[in-house]
Parts: structure tokens; sequence; C-alpha cells
């Protein structure tokens, strides 16, 4: 058996699977393609919205803050899952586990204090918060 | 975990520890001065763990970690590689305005991730330590949202990294399913019962050769590369010409060493060919270069590809000859790099980066012993006797006639020879007359920190140029 | 005293380095005394260390100052050697130089390149001092470089004519083919002996059979070394081309001191060219050779340098001769003798050309016996000694190599007593010329002491140079010296040179016959410019060797290997525009890039 056969036959499986990717993908956009109706009538790019004539521009900006909190929330979000595993485990962890959870914890807290003291938790814009420190000294 | 093995991982846990202060430091009070000092004296620390590991044997620390006397030695080159491009940063960054401080801390953790790198043996670690390093190069090479190009070049290395690193997990994936083994050593004893090669680990080898191309800029994996160095502040670029290329090139041989990749003769006959590409369109492309960081850039290309010489040899002779000349050859061109970086970085002002070949016109007539240190660096880089770069090459050059690499040696020669025109020409265009060079009004401030980190560098590199016994000494014994 | 020897180069050679460094800040004289004092002191450490080691047992002395270079089992220490050959060659290189030092100081003291002459002189004799005194071949080789440069830089010292820097580039590739050989004379040695040192050489060297290949290859490697040093057939035509640097130069390099290099490079390897009796006769055949035709270019130059020129080439043929033929001290003793008078004669036309407006024709002098008288009389007592009149020194070395010839080859003998007739003729031709006949006015200015004290004493050894036979029977086997008493062979020995000088009377001085009724016949002038172009050589040489490399200069103009290394270049930038393309800067581009590069390396890595 030489060096070729045997790659072949050990990449089968792998050509096969690029091949069924490929005809997945294919069929998927060239069935739409094939199959979709065209039509070139006035409102035909128009999104359906149940009748009702779209208005606005769908490029609504939101503040950059709003980012912030959701990847926050992501962030401390998905470190608590890890804690699930922990506490399931937690007897066969023993101390040694207990230690690292407290170090994961502790990390976790310093980048807490970290973003709460540049003010990332702050709903506020600059702008905001520079006129609710003027207001705070007229007071 | 037992003592021993504490002692072993201490040096990545302090500067964890050092990350996580660094950060505290800020939340407390903005000051950068002060932060570049934590992180400094994070290092130190650091190191000093590292040198109380000392020579001890080497340790398993978890599945995933084993430490040994080469990973270390590594790891210091990192640790220092780290604290000179703190040295450049404290320079580049003091007079400039906005928020600076987070850059010490990226810095630190990108150390952590080079650090992670550079002890594993398994492939979380791989890509925990890889994607560490990553993400926070990101970050870096878009910190200065004010100059121009910084953002467009943090985004094509976030997206060019995120291609790259599909390719790394897709050769991961196929290396496992043959061998259902994610540990280096577990796939070594896989691949050593068959007796025939397997087109999957195959695959998945070259995979993961992509991947690591893409962090290496190999060709056909270069594009990103001048755009990225020349968009990034020239400390950081620095730091990701040496520190990232370097932790992966460990990682990368280490792999090959511990894994067995060596077996695969086809694996080392795309690394041939990524080689002689690297070395021809690295040195083709830098020829005509006005802007030096893109001229850098395309050099380091080249480099990487010089240094693949040794690394293919491998396959041929014994891994110790391989550890020795790759390790040299990191050393001399970490000192280079970051010699010739720093220089760039000394030079570049809030207004401008120093990066057209017209900056640097009669630069002999105003900055002589920036003009002297850089003159150094250029000739290292193109390998001239006396440098610690020219015993670095002779050390690829060695390991690729004992591994009678006749091609790639003579792709070396030619490579090497393309490589003068440029560095001399840069030369060149320091030592010409003052007239034509730029005005004086827009000379940067006298770096202290960074020139006496450039001084100790060119010492270095002539002091291994000379004599490298006491280098080649340290490094023999490491593997 | 003799371990004070290692000074004897180096005060030279801070003289030399004190010049070129600081030279244009010295005052005229401070140059003077630098320049001639550190020769000066050379020589005075000369006469010491020369008399401690005379009168004492003659033991050859090694000096080592330390290691020069150890490479394999290579090594070179930089040490030198010194025997009663060696002690010769110091005094005359230390003596003689002095003496042009002292000269020169007069001489050159308009010249605007004062310190730069002074200079070079300090370093040509610090050089010509480490290769008479070398331990080992190598740092022979040193000196034997050393003075070759020294030559060129002094020849071409006036560097301002462009004919002058010709004639340095001239002399220096001609010399060069000679080093060449000498090179590959030490490296064959070096491979079959694994030493460089001279006396373990010659020791080792005495193991082969005589007649083998490896000493006849050795010693004919080194014979043509010397050949080209010593300015002999058939390399003997670059020495009236270096009559182009000053005089002082012509007396010291070209005259006492680096042409007979050769003879002492023979001499010091000696023993090899016993085992090789073939070179050994051709030393011979080559000297005689050389004496005939360099003397005949002598009887018909006009030049005054030119003549001595010629006249030098004629006498180291006697000395090649006498080596040739196993005298070997005679040979040292005519080199010592010859330094003295042709030193004195070089000097005597200096003289004549700085008080006559640089003139060189000797046509155009004339009776200068009256104004000046120095020089008159210098030239006389040189000449005869150079024609080996009986009493000068010239006699006393000149008989002994021709009777020692005689005993070896009485072919020989005769060709050298023609030769000796030929030197009669010539040498007092010039002096008729110059110093007799209807009186020339011209005569500009006088010459000073310092120009007039070494004419003197060089006279005084002229005359009595004969009785400073240094014993040299340490050095060489002694020679069965035939005791002959007088005989027909020593008296036709003596009456040649006697014979020559009538000859020049009755052409030049009495006016009894004509050159120009001799040169008025067709074979007469064909024979006259024959030998006034130095054999034709220049033009054989000029034929055979360089009309060649110049037509294959010429084919190779547009350089055909360049054309190569231009293509690179070209292709170099081709490929820089090309791959530079590549660089658009769109991500999209460099992400498909990738992922194609990835399919492709993939590719590689299963097909191959």
């Amino acid at each position: 058996m030489n060096i070729e056969a045997t790659l072949v036959s050990d990449l089968l499986p792998l050509i096969v699977y690029f091949g069924a990717v490929l005809a997945v993908t294919g069929v998927m956009l060239g069935g739409a393609y094939f199959l979709g109706q065209r039509h070139s009538a006035k409102a035909a790019n128009e999104p359906f919205e149940s009748g009702i004539v779209p208005a606005g521009d769908v490029h609504i900006r939101f503040s950059i803050q709003f980012y912030l909190l959701a990847i926050f929330f992501v962030i401390f979000d998905m470190e608590s899952v890890f804690l699930f595993a922990w506490s399931v485990a937690l007897r066969e962890s023993g101390w040694p586990g207990f230690i690292e959870a407290l170090i994961f914890i502790g990390v976790l807290l310093a980048a807490l204090i970290y973003l709460w003291s540049i003010g990332a938790l702050d709903w506020r814009t600059r702008r905001q918060r520079i006129d609710a420190q003027k207001s705070g000294r007229r007071e | 975990m037992n003592s021993s093995q504490l002692i072993a991982f201490l040096p990545v846990i302090c500067i964890a520890a050092a990350a996580v202060v660094v950060m505290l430091t800020i939340a407390v009070r903005r000051h950068f001065t002060l932060t570049c000092l934590m992180a400094g004296l994070g290092l130190l620390v650091s190191l000093l763990a590292l040198a109380m590991a000392g020579r001890q044997g080497p340790v398993q620390v978890t599945p995933l970690i084993r430490v040994d006397a080469y990973g270390r030695f590594v790891m210091a080159l990192l640790l220092a590689a780290g604290l000179a491009v703190i040295a450049f940063c404290y320079d580049y960054f003091k007079n400039r305005e906005g928020e600076n401080e987070e850059l010490l801390f990226l810095i630190l953790a990108a150390l952590l991730g080079a650090s992670v790198l550079v002890t594993s043996c398994h492939f979380a670690t791989f890509f925990i330590g890889l994607e560490t390093l990553s993400v926070s190069l990101f970050v870096l090479v878009g910190y200065v949202l004010g100059q121009s190009g910084s953002l467009e070049a943090a985004v094509k290395y976030l997206v060019l990294s995120g291609v790259s690193s599909a390719f790394l997990l897709m050769g991961m994936a196929l290396i496992y399913a043959q061998c259902g083994q994610l540990n280096f050593s577990g796939i070594e004893q896989y691949l050593a019962s068959q007796e025939l090669f397997n087109g999957m680990v195959l695959t998945g080898i070259v995979f993961i050769v992509a991947g690591v191309g893409f962090k290496l800029s190999l060709v056909p994996f270069h594009l990103w590369t001048p755009d990225v160095y020349e968009g990034a502040p020239a400390p950081v670029t620095a730091f990701i010409a040496t520190v990232s290329k370097g932790a992966v090139f460990i990682l990368l041989l280490r792999f090959f060493l511990s894994s067995g990749g060596y077996f695969y003769g086809p694996a080392l006959t795309v690394f041939s060919v990524m080689a002689v590409a690297s070395i021809l369109v690295g040195n083709v492309l830098a020829l005509l270069q006005n802007n030096v960081k893109r001229m850098l850039a395309y050099s380091s290309i080249a480099h990487m590809g010089y240094l693949l010489i040794a690394f293919i040899a491998g396959g041929r002779i014994a891994p110790n000859l391989v550890v020795e000349s790759v390790t040299f050859y990191l050393v001399a061109y970490f000192m280079t790099t970051l010699g010739a970086f720093g220089v760039v970085s000394i030079l570049s002002t809030p207004q401008a980066e120093a990066v057209a070949l017209s900056f640097y016109h009669g630069l002999f007539w105003r900055r002589p012993g920036l003009a002297a240190i850089f003159t150094f660096m250029l000739l290292s880089l193109a390998g001239i006797p006396l440098t610690a770069g020219f015993i670095g090459k002779f050390y690829i050059f060695a390991a690729g006639a004992d591994g009678r690499l006749w091609g790639l040696l003579l792709m070396l020669i030619i490579g090497s020879g393309l490589g003068l025109y440029y560095y001399l020409r840069l030369i060149v265009v320091m030592s010409m007359s003052q007239e034509t060079g730029i005005d004086a009004g827009h000379e940067a401030a006298f770096g202290r920190v960074s020139s006496v980190i450039l001084a100790v560098l060119t010492v270095l590199l002539v002091w291994f140029g000379i004599y490298p016994g006491y280098l080649m000494s340290l490094i023999q014994g490491l593997y | 005293m003799i371990e004070w020897l290692w000074l004897a180069p180096l005060f030279p050679l801070l003289g030399f380095l004190i010049l070129i460094l600081a030279g244009d800040k010295l005052s005229g004289p401070a140059v003077a005394w630098v320049g001639v004092g550190s020769v000066g002191l050379s020589a005075i450490l000369a006469a010491l260390v020369g008399t401690a080691f005379l009168s004492g047992d003659q033991v050859p002395y090694r000096l080592v100052l330390g290691s020069w270079m150890v490479v394999g089992d290579l090594s070179l220490p930089f040490g030198f050697y010194l025997d009663a050959l060696s002690v010769t060659m110091l005094f005359v290189v230390t003596g003689v130089g002095f003496l042009i030092h002292v000269y020169s100081a007069d001489f050159m003291a308009d010249d605007a390149g004062y310190a730069r002459f002074f200079a070079y002189m300090n370093l040509f004799v610090s050089a010509m001092l480490v290769l008479v005194l070398a331990d080992n071949l190598a740092m022979l080789y040193l000196g034997w470089e050393g003075v070759g440069l020294g030559s060129y830089l002094l020849i071409g010292f006036w560097y301002e004519d462009p004919n002058n820097g010709y004639a340095a580039r001239k002399v220096f590739v001609m010399t060069r083919v000679g080093d060449t050989s000498l090179a590959l004379g030490l490296f064959l040695l070096f491979t079959q002996l694994h030493t460089l040192d001279i006396q373990a050489v010659l020791r080792a060297s005495s193991q082969w059979q005589a007649g083998t290949w490896l000493p006849v290859a050795a010693s004919a490697l080194l014979l043509g070394g010397a050949v080209g040093k010593s300015a002999q057939l058939p390399l003997q035509t670059w020495l009236p081309d270096a009559m182009a640097g000053p005089t002082p130069v012509s007396a010291l390099i070209h005259a006492a001191t680096m042409v007979t290099a050769g003879v002492y490079l023979i001499a010091r390897t000696h023993t090899l060219f016993t085992l090789a009796p073939a070179v050994q006769f051709a030393v011979a055949l080559v000297g005689t050779v050389t004496l005939l035709i360099a003397g005949c270019s002598a009887l018909v130059q006009t030049d005054i340098k030119r003549i001595l020129a010629y006249s030098t080439i004629s006498q180291i043929g006697y000395m090649f001769l006498a080596l040739g033929v196993g005298a070997w001290s005679a040979a040292i003793f005519h080199l010592l003798t010859h330094a003295f008078f042709k030193a004195l004669l070089f000097l005597a036309a200096g003289a004549v050309i700085f008080c006559f407006h640089h003139e060189h024709d000797i046509f155009r002098m004339g009776g200068l016996r009256k104004a000046m008288p120095v020089a008159f009389w210098s030239f006389v007592i040189g000449s005869a000694a150079l024609a080996a009149l009986p009493l000068t020194s010239g006699y006393y070395s000149k008989h002994d190599i021709l009777l020692a010839t005689f005993d070896a080859s009485p072919g020989l003998w005769a060709a050298g007593c023609l030769g000796a007739l030929i030197t009669g003729i010539y040498s007092f031709r010039l002096v008729f010329v110059v110093f007799f006949g209807p009186e020339r006015p011209g005569v500009e200015r006088a010459i000073g002491w310092r120009m007039g004290l070494p004419l003197l004493v060089l006279c005084g050894l002229a005359l009595l140079g004969g009785l400073l036979r240094i014993p040299l029977d340490s050095v060489f086997p002694v020679a069965v010296e035939a005791h002959r008493g007088f005989d027909a062979v020593s008296g036709i020995t003596l009456a040649a040179p006697v014979a020559g000088l009538a000859i020049a009377a009755l052409f030049y001085l009495t006016g009894t016959f004509s050159v120009r009724r001799l040169v008025s016949s067709g074979w007469g002038r064909g024979i006259q410019n024959y030998w006034f172009s130095g054999w034709g050589l220049d033009s054989l040489y000029n034929a055979l060797l360089i009309r060649p490399f110049k037509a294959i200069a010429g084919f190779n103009k547009d350089d055909v290997v360049d054309a190569g290394y231009t293509a690179i270049a070209k292709l170099s930038l081709g490929l820089h525009y090309l791959t530079s393309a590549s660089q658009t800067g769109r991500l999209r581009g460099y992400a498909a890039a990738m992922g194609f590069g990835a399919v492709l390396i993939i590719a590689v890595g299963l097909l191959s």
C-alpha cells in the first residue's frame, strides 16, 4: 500500500465532507435563485411590514455605553458559568479548587473595581457628566 | 500543585498578578509614569522568579503546561523584550494626550499569553495562549486612534487573525479526530504507533502551519504585515515583531519536536516552499520601499524565512542543534529588531511617525549616536560580521549545511545579497548631507530611557557578535 | 646588546608613523630630523649590534618577540634572526640608507611633499629591515611586500605627472609576477614541510634527494621571486622605468637595497638551491645573460639615470652568476661593495641633475670637471669601482666572482669578462662625456654639505670597501678557494675593465674613433636602437602579453559577466513591482489570499 493510496483513502471522508458543504450551500443559494420569483414592481424591494410603509433609517446610532454594558454583561455572566461548574464539583476539587476559585473571583473583583473607577458603568455621556459636575458645584 | 510546580509556574503567575496590580493602580490613580514603573517592576519580579527557578529540571505543572530550561530561557527573552518595549512606550507616549495607561496592562496581558505559549504542551494552552496574545495585540495595534491607519491596521489584524485562528482550530480538530489526543506527547505516541503517513494528520498539520504561518507572516500569509507594522505605534510594532513572532515560532518548534511532526516529510516540504517564498518575496518587496516601517516589515518576512531553514533542518539533524541555532538567531533578531524599532520610536513625534525615508536624511549629522545605533542594527539585520546577526546567520547556515539543504542555503545567500541593498540604502541616506533632510523644527525630544535601552542593545549586539561564546554556552545546555 | 635588535626596524616605522600622521604640522627641519634621525638611530643600533655580534663567536641569534599568528599547524612567531649574512645586510640597509637620507634632506628640501617623502623612505627602510632580519618566510614575505609598496609609492612620488604614475604601476605589476612565484614557493614549502621557519625549512629540506622534483620546484619558484625583485631576465624591464622616482630613491631602493633582495633570498635559502643543481645553473645562466644584455643597453643610453639603472641590472647579474656557481660569499660581498659604489654614483648623478637644472641627457652636459669637483671625483671613484679597476672595492668582489666562475665554467667566465669589458666602456663613457670635453655653462647652484658629506663618505667606502669583507663562513659552506697565482686567467680578468676604460677613452676622450661612424651603417644603427630599447623586451611583452590581454578585455568591454548581475538586478526589480501589486491594502483581498494560500500549501503537502 503506497502512501498516496493511503492518503486518498484517509482523506475520503474529508473530501466527502467538503463536497457536502459545497453542495448544501450551493443548493441553498442556487435553489433560492432558481425557485424564487422575480418581480420588478416598484415596491418589490421594500421590506414587508404588515402593510405599513416603513419609515426612518435602519442605521440607528446607539450610545457606545449600550455596547459596553452588553459586553460587561456577557463577560461577567459567562464567568459565573465557570463558578457553576466549580460548585457542582466543590467537594471533589477540595481546598486547591477553593483557592483557585478564590483567585478567579478576586480577579473578577479587581476588574469590576477597575471598570467602576474608570467610569465605564456610568450611563452618561461625557457631556452630561461635565454638566452634572457643574450643577453639583453650583449647589 | 506541589512546591516545585509552583516555583516553575511562579513567573507566569507573577506576570498575571502584575497585570491585575497595574489594572488596580490605574483604578486608584491614573498616572502614566507610575503605571510604567509598576509594569516594569512586575516584569522584573517575574524575571527574578525565573532566575529562582534556575536550572530546575523539566516540570509538568499541569497536564497543559510543561516548564523546562528551554521554555524558561525563551520566557526570559520575551520578558526582557517586554521590558525594552515598555521603555520605548514610556518615551513614546509620555507627551501624548489621552489615556495611555491601559497600554501597559495590555502589554502584560500579551506577555502572559506569550509565556503560556512557550510553555504549552497541549492544544488547549496552545490556543488559549495564542488568543490571549492576539486579543491584546488587536487593541495595542489600534491604540493610537488619532493616528492615520492605526484603526485600519487593528481591524485588518483582527479579521485576518480570526481567519488564521479558524485554520488553526480546523487543524487541531483534524488531528484530534485522527489521534484522539490533544496532548503533544500523546500525538507523538499515536504517530509512532502508525507505520504509514496519515492524510488526516498531515492535513491537520498543514492547517496548523497555515494558522501559525499567519502569525509569523510567512508567504503566502504575509500580506497583513506591512499594513499592520505601519499602522501600529512604533513600540507596539517592535512588540509584534519580536514577542509575538518569537513566541509563536518557539511554540511551532516545540510542537514539531515533541509531537513528531518531523516524521511528516510533506509538512517539511510545505515549510521549504514557504521558506523559499518568504525569503524571496520579503526581500524583493523591501527593495524600493521608502517607508522604513514597511521596509522592516518586509525584512521581517525574509528573516522568518531564514529562521525556517534551521527549523526544516530539524528533519535531518539532532534536535539540540536545531534548538541552538533557532534560539541564537532569535536572540539576535530580538535585539536587532527591538533596536531598529526603538530608533523609529524615539524619532517619532506626536505629529508624525518617523517612517518616511526622507526623515532619515542626514541623521548622522543631527543625531549621530542614534544614527550609529541604527546603523549597527541594520548591519546586524544584513548579517555583517562583528554583529550578533552574523553569528545568527552563520548558525542557520551551519544547521542548513548539516541538514544538506543546499537549495535553501542558496536562497539564504540570494536573500542576504538582496537584503544588503535596502539596508545599506538606509545607511547611505542617513549619512547624506544635512541640507536635504527635514528641518530641525520637527525634531523629536530626547528619549532618555529608550536611549539607555538602545545603548545596552547595541553593546550586547556587538559583544555577542565578537564573543558569541557566552551566549552559545548558555543556549547549548537548554535542550 | 643584540637583544635590542628589534629596535632597528622599529625606529623607521615610528618615523613613518610620525611623519604620515603629523608631517603637515612639522616644520621642514623637524621633518628632516625625524626622517633622518630615525634611520640614524637605526644605523647606530645596527653598528652596535653588528660589532657585538661579529666580535662574539658569531653563533646565529634568534629573537622572538611574540606570536604573529597561529592557525592550525601553522605557527608564525614575530621573530628576528641574526647571523653574519643578516648583519651584512643590516649594515648595508641602515648605513647606506642613513647616508642617502642625509643627502635627501638637502636634495628634496624644496619639494612640497618633503614630509611625505621621508615618511615613505622610512617605511621602506623599516620594511627592508624586516625582510633581511626575518626569522620565517612569512615575515620575509611581509618585508618583501613592504619594500614593494615603498618602491611603488616612491617611484610615483611626483604623481602629478601621469607618466610617473604609469611607471610606478608598471614596476608594481612586474614585480608582482615575481611575488606570486615567491608566494607559490612558500605554499609549496609549507605544504611539504609544515613550517615556514627558515632554519627549520633548510634543515628539513636537506633530507630531500638532490635533483628530485621537490627541491627543483621549490627553488625554481623562489628564483622566480628573486628574478622579479632583482630585475633579472626576463623581468628586468621595470628597473629603467623605476628611475622616474627622485634620485635618492633610485640610489636607495633601485641600486643599493631592494633590488638586491633577490640575491639575499637565494643566499638565505642556498641549501635548497644546492639540492637543485639544474636550477642553480639556471641562476648562473640568468645572471650571465642579464649582465650582457643590460651592459649592452647601458652602452647606448643617453639618460644618465638609465645608464646607471642598466648598470645596476648588469651588476646584479654578476651577483646571480656568483650565486649560480656557488660562490655565495663572493655574491654577498659584491652586493655590499655594489651598494657603496652604486649609491655613490646615483647620488653623484643626483648632484649633477640637481645643479644642472634637472637635465638628464648626458650629451647636453660636458666639461663639468671644474664646475663640480665633488661630483666629478665621486663619479671617477664610483666608475672605477663599478668597472672593477684594481684596488677599488669593486675589484675585490668582482675578481672573486670571475675567478670562482672560471672554476665552475670557463664559458660563463668568458662571458663575465666580456661583461667586465663592457662595464669599463659604459662607465667611463659616462664620465668622459659628462665631465670632459668642452665646458658647457648651466651649472645653477652648488651642493650643500648635507649632499657633499654622504658623497665623501661613500667615496671612501667605494675605494676602501674591499677591506670591509665580513666573514660569512659561518653561514655558507666554505668554498674550496683556488689559491691561484697570477696566471693568464686572472690576468685577463684584470685586464678586461682596463681595456674597457681604454676603449671609452679612445671614443669619447680623444675622439680617435667616432661612434657616429659606427652607427652610420644600417646594421650599426639597428643594433643601437635595439640595445637602446633594452633589447626590445618591452615591445615583446607588449605584443605577447599586453595586446592579447587588452584584446580580451576589449572583447569583454561591455562586461559579459556583469550582464548576468544586471539581469539579476532587473529580475529583482521586476519581481518587486509584481509583488508590490499584491499589497493592495484591501482586507478582502488579503483574506482571500490567505484562503488561497492555505489551499495551495495543502496541495503541496498532499501531492509531495
